[in-house]
């Protein structure tokens, strides 16, 4: 496994200065303090749920973690909340989940994740995890929690991501999942992988694809009793569907897969 | 001291308290009654008249004397009254005595003087010259019966050979009596340790005596307690359990002369210690219940020994272990688990019992309307319409785990097929918390109801609290177990009671959304837990039997915090492990249609064992012409068939008896077929053996044997008292008897009580001065 510092390096002079993110890579270099952009925790408990955490069956759970910065609070808070929020309404009305109805972000170094055992993560490109952190996710899917990973494009990310994934889970392979796998069959039957492009490509008509991302893909990594724990949607972009769904001009057929595959996963994880 | 007592009745009253209460007093004076009373005023009047004159003139000196000597006439004219007793005696040689004689193991324990119990009956029967014999066989004609399990005539004492496994003494009586129902019978004379260990009640065989005035003397013979003995006497534990379980066993050990020393209890399973325990005996005569944990590994009928090595002077050494059969059956006991709606505790659940290969937990989980989701079926038939609709298909699963599903989705049908799955089927059903689960889910009137094992709050009160716009109840619980739930092997999540009780205490709160604080009368509570700041204590795990199965009520939505919550250590197995258990619990001794069982799980050889089948249809309705063969298999291979007929009392009975022979295991496969259609099978086993049973309980029981000599109007004699039975046998109502008249005037109480009233009016004289 290679060092996560010179993941990094590499990530910072190929990838982020064409994103207009070479200041935030030079401090974060100089100083990982600096671009630790990870809220604290008072910020988020207004938008944590109001009522009684447990009331409910299920929290869409959306991970906060160091990355670099990209949208508001940072990498991680791409579609923030408003997809959380779409996807719910989808999942309530298409299900009979008892889910609640907004956003529920946690940072992984908090203990309260544990309550919560579905975690949503993306752009996971940009991840640069503090050590707690890694700690905090490592441990959260060794005691039960699902791990579902989404909106990350080519290689360059896939290897940031790699890198972070195995100090997560150091010795545990990516495995590509079969479309015959049972996550695609909990609630739709799902046959065929569709490649959700962002909401700017796919409202336009352009390709599909971003960087060299050209294929969408399904992996995932395994417990030692063969016991799925993390889901990665590579190349992907579901979250941009539940974002924009509700928009006349977004094609059908990517928000359509998008719901899909998002309730099959809810469900899986529920369930496995 | 009741011997003493006796002689020193019989000194001064001449005859035995026995002749007394036997006899009734009669007056054999010519004279009549009238003169005897007219006599008996005079002389008090005429005492009364002397005395009133007497020189001292004292009033109090006048009563005195007059009192003495009315007192000491009054005994003279009793005796010139010739007073007797009428006694029924029996006629020599014209009645029958059945001599019973025990010729269990037990009467070779040498407590007896040091020497064995049947030494006694060597002693007192062994030749015509025997004192006891020749007493007996001057006034009766004898007849000798040994009895162990059951009871032989026999000639003498000589057939004798102390061997039998079992003391049956109700059969022996039985046997008896029906032996010598056509001849004038003066009693039975019993000789024995009293150590019964049969399950037949006495009580009919000392009514049937009674009715046949059959009077029964008994004679105890050994200790009545033993001076250093200890002893395993009683072993509790399933007949069944699933592989791999973990069996808490409770044994009692009793003891004499140890008091506070500690021993320890093993267990063994073939040449194998599988458990160790120790124990600290408690005081004298009391028992101590000691706990053994051990895991069933080995599949197949398994035998375990559980034993205390023999201590310094004990009396008894076999009595110090005891043997039990558990047949520990590798079988997937399959589980329905329907969950109403996705939710994380069919994950964890699923997850805690993966690892489980006896457990398969089939779930079926309502997605949306009318959309299942299922998950280790066997086949893709199964549970393809949903839940089931037929019994059939309800009752092919052991246990039922109904989730957060509310009643109104099944049909009255499915919910009476749920109810009968428990009462009728024998199955085990849990019912776990949830928004659409118990009085929230709309059960409260539904025949489901009745089986839930707490008390359900009253759709009026769930509606009044939405009229005013409250908020559904919900509540974060901090579980603790009761009692009973420290003890109890579903709940008892520790090693010892200790590690249990603090493995709760550390566990994070689970919450609930179901208000329930009460269980229904018979139901017994395991876990109950308690909001922060609150008194009220809610009910978390509750149990009541319903019908032929169980009922479990866990009203927590989220037990998967104990897995997940950071508080829990990632290596910690407590939420598997009570998963495990729960589960297991919850399909115990769940019945297959057809049931056969042996009566007892370890017989001496030669020894018949009642066998049992129950036979159910696959909707479990009972059958009453079937065809029911048993397949016994015995220890050198070989084979026979056994066809079991119906018990006309019990619906669906059907009932045989089977001997073993030889020592070893025998396999007994019983099948059942209606018109040729397989109703099912069931094996079950049993171990022929030389039996220890007789050396349990085996200091005499005195209360037994003065029990049937009272209820049959016999009497009860020790080694020691024995020698005045002959003649107490002699004054019986019962068969050929005369009434003997027994003179009363002489006896030596009369002369002693004149002499003390006479020597006492001169002695009270010579106080007062008169002479």
């Amino acid at each position: 496994m290679k060092s996560a510092l010179s993941k990094k390096m590499i990530f910072a002079a190929l990838g982020l200065p064409a994103l207009g993110l070479g200041a935030d890579i030079t401090n974060h270099l100089a100083s990982p303090q600096v671009l630790s952009i990870v809220p604290d925790r008072e910020q988020f408990e207004a938008v944590r749920p109001a009522e009684e955490v447990g009331s409910r069956a299920f929290y869409f759970t959306r991970a906060i973690y160091t990355g670099y910065r990209r949208g508001f609070y940072g990498s991680w808070s791409i579609d923030y909340p408003k997809a959380d929020r779409q996807f719910l309404i989808g999942l309530r009305r298409l299900t009979n989940i008892d889910a609640y109805e907004l956003e529920n972000p946690i940072r992984l170094d908090d203990p309260d994740i544990r309550r919560f055992p579905f975690l949503y993560a993306l752009e996971v490109g940009y991840m640069s995890l503090s050590e707690a952190e890694v700690v905090g996710l490592r441990e959260y899917l060794q005691a039960g929690g699902f791990l579902v990973i989404d909106d990350f494009w080519g290689s360059y990310e896939w290897s940031n991501f790699e890198s972070e994934i195995g100090r997560v889970l150091p010795g545990y392979a990516i495995v590509k999942l079969p479309l015959d796998h049972p996550v695609l069959r909990t609630f739709y039957d799902i046959t065929e992988l569709v490649q959700v492009p962002n909401v700017r490509q796919g409202m336009m008509g352009g390709p599909t694809w971003e960087r060299d991302g050209y294929e969408p893909a399904l992996l995932g990594i395994f417990d030692e009793k063969g016991r799925l724990m993390v889901v990665i949607n590579w190349n992907t972009d579901l979250g941009d569907a539940w974002e924009w769904a509700e928009n006349p001009f977004y094609p059908l057929k990517f928000s359509n897969f998008a719901y899909q595959m998002g309730v099959n996963l809810v469900i899986y994880a529920m369930s496995h | 001291m009741s011997s003493f007592f006796e002689s020193v009745f019989e000194f001064l009253f001449k005859y035995r308290p026995l002749v007394f209460e036997k006899g009734r007093l009669a007056f054999t004076t010519p004279w009549p009654v009238f003169v005897v009373f007219l006599a008996l005023a005079l002389v008090v009047l005429l005492a009364l008249i002397s005395y009133g004159r007497a020189r001292s003139g004292n009033r109090r000196d006048i009563v005195i004397f007059s009192s003495l000597r009315v007192g000491a006439l009054a005994l003279l004219l009793f005796s010139l009254s010739r007073p007797a007793l009428l006694v029924p005696t029996v006629v020599p040689q014209r009645n029958f005595l059945g001599i019973l004689i025990d010729d269990s193991r037990s009467m070779g324990i040498s407590d007896q003087d040091e020497r064995p119990r049947s030494d006694f009956v060597y002693q007192s029967f062994g030749s015509a010259d025997s004192v006891l014999y020749a007493a007996l066989a001057e006034r009766f004609m004898l007849r000798f019966y040994g009895f162990s399990g059951r009871a032989e005539r026999i000639d003498g004492v000589s057939d004798l050979r102390f061997a039998g496994g079992r003391t049956d003494l109700a059969a022996a009586l039985d046997r008896a009596r029906r032996d010598l129902a056509a001849v004038p019978v003066a009693g039975l004379v019993v000789l024995t340790d009293g150590a019964d260990n049969s399950d037949a009640s006495l009580t009919e065989s000392l009514l049937a005596l009674n009715a046949n005035s059959i009077p029964v003397y008994a004679v105890g013979l050994g200790r009545e307690r033993y001076d250093r003995d200890i002893e395993i006497n009683r072993v509790e534990t399933p007949r069944t359990v699933l592989l791999g379980s973990s069996l808490v066993v409770d044994l009692t050990v009793r003891q004499r002369g140890y008091k506070g020393e500690t021993v320890q209890v093993t267990v063994e399973e073939g040449a194998r210690i599988i458990a160790a325990q120790d124990v600290r005996l408690p005081a004298d005569g009391e028992s101590a219940v000691v706990r053994v944990h051990f895991d069933a590994e080995e599949p197949g009928p398994r035998i375990y020994r559980f034993s205390i090595a023999p201590q310094p002077g004990e009396r008894v050494t076999k009595n110090n272990s005891q043997e039990v059969l558990i047949v520990v059956e590798d079988r997937r006991e399959k589980i329905l688990y329907f969950e109403g709606e996705p939710r994380f505790e069919l994950k964890f659940i699923r997850r805690a019992v993966s690892d489980d290969e006896n457990l398969q937990v089939v779930s079926l989980q309502r997605t949306a309307e009318n959309k299942f989701y299922r998950l280790d079926v066997d086949d893709a038939e199964e549970l393809a319409g949903g839940f089931p609709r037929t019994r059939e298909e309800l009752f092919r699963y052991r246990g039922l785990i109904l989730g957060s599903v509310e009643a109104s989705f099944f049909t009255h049908d499915q919910l009476r097929m749920i109810e009968e799955f428990v009462g009728q089927r024998g199955g085990g059903v849990l019912f776990l918390g949830g928004r659409r689960s118990f009085a929230e889910g709309g059960y409260d009137g539904t025949p489901v109801a009745a089986v839930m094992p707490v008390v359900l709050e009253s759709p009026e009160a769930i509606g009044g609290r939405r009229g005013r716009g409250e908020e559904p109840f919900f509540a974060e619980l901090k579980v603790e177990p009761t009692r009973f739930g420290l003890n109890h092997p579903a709940t008892q999540i520790g090693a010892t009671v200790e590690e249990s009780g603090r493995l709760w205490a550390e566990l994070p709160r689970v919450s609930s959304v179901n208000p329930i604080y009460e269980v229904k009368p018979g139901a017994s509570t395991l876990l109950s837990g308690r909001a922060e700041g609150s008194t009220d204590e809610h009910i978390v795990l509750a149990y009541q039997r319903y019908g032929r199965g169980k009922a479990l009520a866990l009203p927590i939505q989220d037990s998967w915090i104990w897995q997940m919550h950071a508080d829990v250590p990632l290596d910690d197995m407590t939420h598997e492990t009570l998963w495990r258990q729960l589960l297991r619990w919850l399909v115990a001794y769940v019945p297959d249609p057809v049931v056969a069982e042996a009566a007892s799980d370890l017989a001496n050889p030669g020894e018949p064992v009642p066998l049992t089948a129950e036979v159910q249809d696959e909707t479990y309705l009972k059958v009453n012409n079937a065809e029911v063969v048993a397949h016994v298999s015995g220890p050198a291979g070989e084979t026979y068939d056994l066809p079991m007929e119906w018990a006309l009392e019990e619906d669906g009975e059907y009932q045989a008896s089977v001997t073993g022979d030889a020592e070893g295991l025998y396999e007994i496969r019983v099948e059942a077929h209606k018109e040729g259609e397989f109703l099912g099978e069931h094996t079950t086993y049993f171990q022929a053996t030389e039996l220890t049973t007789e050396y349990f309980d085996s200091e005499m029981r005195s209360e037994l044997l003065k029990r049937i000599a009272d209820e049959t109007g016999g009497r009860f004699y020790t080694a020691r008292t024995v020698r005045s039975l002959p003649e107490d046998v002699s004054f019986t109502e019962s068969g050929t008897t005369v009434i003997e008249e027994r003179d009363l005037w002489d006896m030596p109480i009369i002369l002693l009580l004149v002499l003390a009233l006479i020597a006492t009016e001169w002695g009270y004289r010579r106080y007062r001065g008169l002479v």
